[in-house]
């Protein structure tokens, strides 16, 4: 009898198995040499001393993490500082931002596609060109349009603030590139959201005498939390994954004070050729990723859990 | 019925300053595009206009027909047509039929595997390419340019390009195909229909918003991809891609600006055509789908 049961269990077994061969395969094989190989080496060079052009693989425990740790310039911790702060900053500002251009779409009654495309042009130009533009845009001398604005025009300033060659200068100008290329993205999506809130509600609102302002702060922004959590949590990863700005804007310029843990990376990888170093900031942004998102998910089922209770 | 009237004309003058207000700041959300456009018209002059413009003073095609008439600018666009298109059909047909796998086929060890690929999201990937410039060079192919590795070559390229998107593909298209009513496919196989009759009759139809926006995000991603093929193609002149040809000239040519400015656009171009054409059916569609589901 259990044999037999046995026997039919194997035997479903095997039938899943053959069933999805030919759909998972061909994916499966290719992550599994271009992926998860790839990984796997890299966690073994971040405890190793790896010289790539010897092939020489030396197993050195821990060492490269805490050289990392304990750099003489903090330039670890200055990163890592700069992911949380670029979290910070500018997920409220694009959720804000988002929502608020989202609303103001929403309630044309013309032209609703001609914004929609001009709000999301920066989401699909590419990073490299939009880098390259802001270059320009924060350029330190009297060429620089922010600059020029800055100075000649309002008058705000007598010298010409060399933008992208100091630490918080530097860190602002990462910060309104990331604005600017996000925020429609989150437009977009708010867009969406917004379709789904029925018009009785809004008539309601406004037969009560509630002003635009009103019912936006008192109708849309509860309305809508969903969307809001999932841009929260897409925008707060992708602070982790922050490299280009930093890499075409400041280098990570003075001293990398507005470097960001990718960079580091980027740099320590294929700038000094210390491989061993570069894996060990990989494997530890990869951590505080993970970390991160747990937290964000508790956060979000702890408040979705109070919702249910108080309806 | 005066009233109505009033109501209706209050309603025209607040559209008319919702848009006054909307144009105003779309106005300033462009100043980075119609300052690049306005200096790809520049004369050459060996720094940036001063004072800066955002409108061009005079409209010269001088950079657009040297960026154009340059070899090279051919040969990188096509090898970025060729890379972009092949790339993504392969993507298409693997992650297509993966995220079925998981969506609808119950093996042992689904969960876990697909744990495992979500896993592989969280981590910065370009730390692999250490690894994988090491694993493509050990595969050598009996084929004419291929012997000596795939470190190079348009196919290397192309398997990494692919083998990198497939999580992340996966992951978004199992999502929607998990959303799409199951009786369907029961009704298939009732008839004696297998998975593959499920997949290609009534997933592929019913996904197409989906696997439009897939489509779009992997051919603008792909596109603009820099890192991986400057690492994997680098010595070789011939394969040279249009954002790698875009940081040479920016590295050789800083005070060119009209020239990387203008061939800037020239990439941008066919990226803003199929996002404008497609945008109401997949782009938007899908995407906002996929997002306000989850």
């Amino acid at each position: 009898m259990s044999h037999d049961n046995k026997r039919r269990k194997w035997k479903k077994y095997r039938k899943g198995i053959l069933a999805a061969l030919p759909f998972v395969t061909p994916g499966l094989l290719l992550v599994c040499i271009f992926v998860l190989y790839p990984m796997l080496f890299t966690f073994r060079i971040a405890f190793s001393d790896y010289q790539i052009v010897k092939r020489e693989i030396t197993w050195i425990g821990l060492d490269n993490f805490i050289n990392v740790l304990t750099a003489k310039n903090n330039s670890f911790w200055y990163a890592f500082r700069n992911n949380f702060l670029y979290a910070f900053i500018t997920t409220p500002c694009i959720i804000f931002l988002g929502m608020f251009f989202a609303y103001l779409i929403n309630n044309l009654n013309k032209g609703k596609t001609i914004f929609k495309i001009g709000f999301y042009l920066p989401v699909i130009t590419s990073w490299v060109i939009v880098g390259l533009v802001f270059q320009y845009l924060f350029n330190s001398s009297n060429r620089g349009l922010i600059n020029y604005v800055i100075v000649d025009v309002l008058h705000l300033s007598k010298n010409y603030i060399p933008w992208l060659l100091r630490e918080w200068s530097g860190n602002t100008a990462i910060w309104i590139m990331g604005i600017w290329k996000n925020t429609g993205w989150a437009m977009l999506i708010y867009t969406a959201a917004l379709q789904g809130i029925s018009k009785d509600l809004y008539e309601a609102a406004s037969l009560d005498g509630a002003t635009s302002w009103q019912r936006f702060i008192g109708i849309v922004i509860p309305m809508v939390k969903p969307t809001t959590y999932f841009v929260l949590v897409n925008m707060v990863i992708g602070s982790f994954n922050v490299f280009i700005q930093v890499m075409l804007l400041t280098a990570g310029k003075p001293n990398g004070t507005t470097s960001v843990l990718q960079y580091l990376l980027y740099d320590k990888a294929f700038k000094q050729f210390k491989f061993g170093e570069a894996s060990a900031i990989g494997l530890m942004t990869a951590i505080t990723i993970i970390i991160v998102t747990v937290i964000l998910n508790r956060g979000l089922k702890l408040d979705t859990v109070d919702k249910e209770e108080t309806v | 019925m005066n009233k109505l009237k009033s109501k209706k004309a209050s309603e025209r003058i607040g559209q008319i300053l919702l848009w006054l207000f909307l144009l105003f700041a779309l106005a300033i959300f462009s100043v980075p595009y119609l300052f690049m456009i306005s200096n790809s018209f520049e004369k050459f002059s060996f720094s940036l206009p001063f004072p800066p413009r955002i409108f061009p003073k005079q409209i010269i095609f001088d950079a657009y027909q040297y960026i154009l008439g340059l070899d090279i600018f051919t040969v990188a666009f096509r090898n970025s047509v060729i890379n972009t298109v092949l790339t993504v059909a392969i993507e298409l047909l693997v992650a297509t039929l993966s995220a079925y796998g998981f969506a609808r086929i119950k093996f042992p060890g689904r969960e876990m595997l697909f744990n495992i690929y979500l896993l592989t999201l969280m981590v910065p990937g370009f730390l692999n390419i250490i690894p994988q410039f090491i694993t493509l060079g050990a595969i050598k192919l009996p084929f004419p340019g291929l012997s000596e590795g795939l470190v190079g070559t348009r196919p290397g390229l192309i398997l990494i390009y692919v083998a990198t998107g497939i999580c992340g593909y996966t992951f978004f298209l199992r999502n929607f195909f998990r959303g799409l009513p199951e009786a369907l496919s029961e009704s298939v196989i009732m008839d004696g229909g297998t998975h593959m009759t499920i997949f290609t009759r009534i997933m592929l139809p019913l996904s197409k918003p989906a696997i439009g926006t897939m489509t779009i995000l992997a051919l603008q991603g792909i596109w603009e991809e820099y890192f991986t093929a400057k690492v994997l193609l680098g010595a070789n002149e011939s394969m040279i891609t249009l954002p790698m040809l875009l940081q040479r000239l920016n590295g050789e040519h800083a005070t060119r600006w009209e020239w990387v400015f203008a061939a800037s656009i020239l990439i941008q171009i066919p990226v803003i055509i199929l996002f404008i054409l497609f945008q109401r059916k997949t782009v938007i569609g899908g995407l906002s789908e996929g997002s306000v589901k989850q």
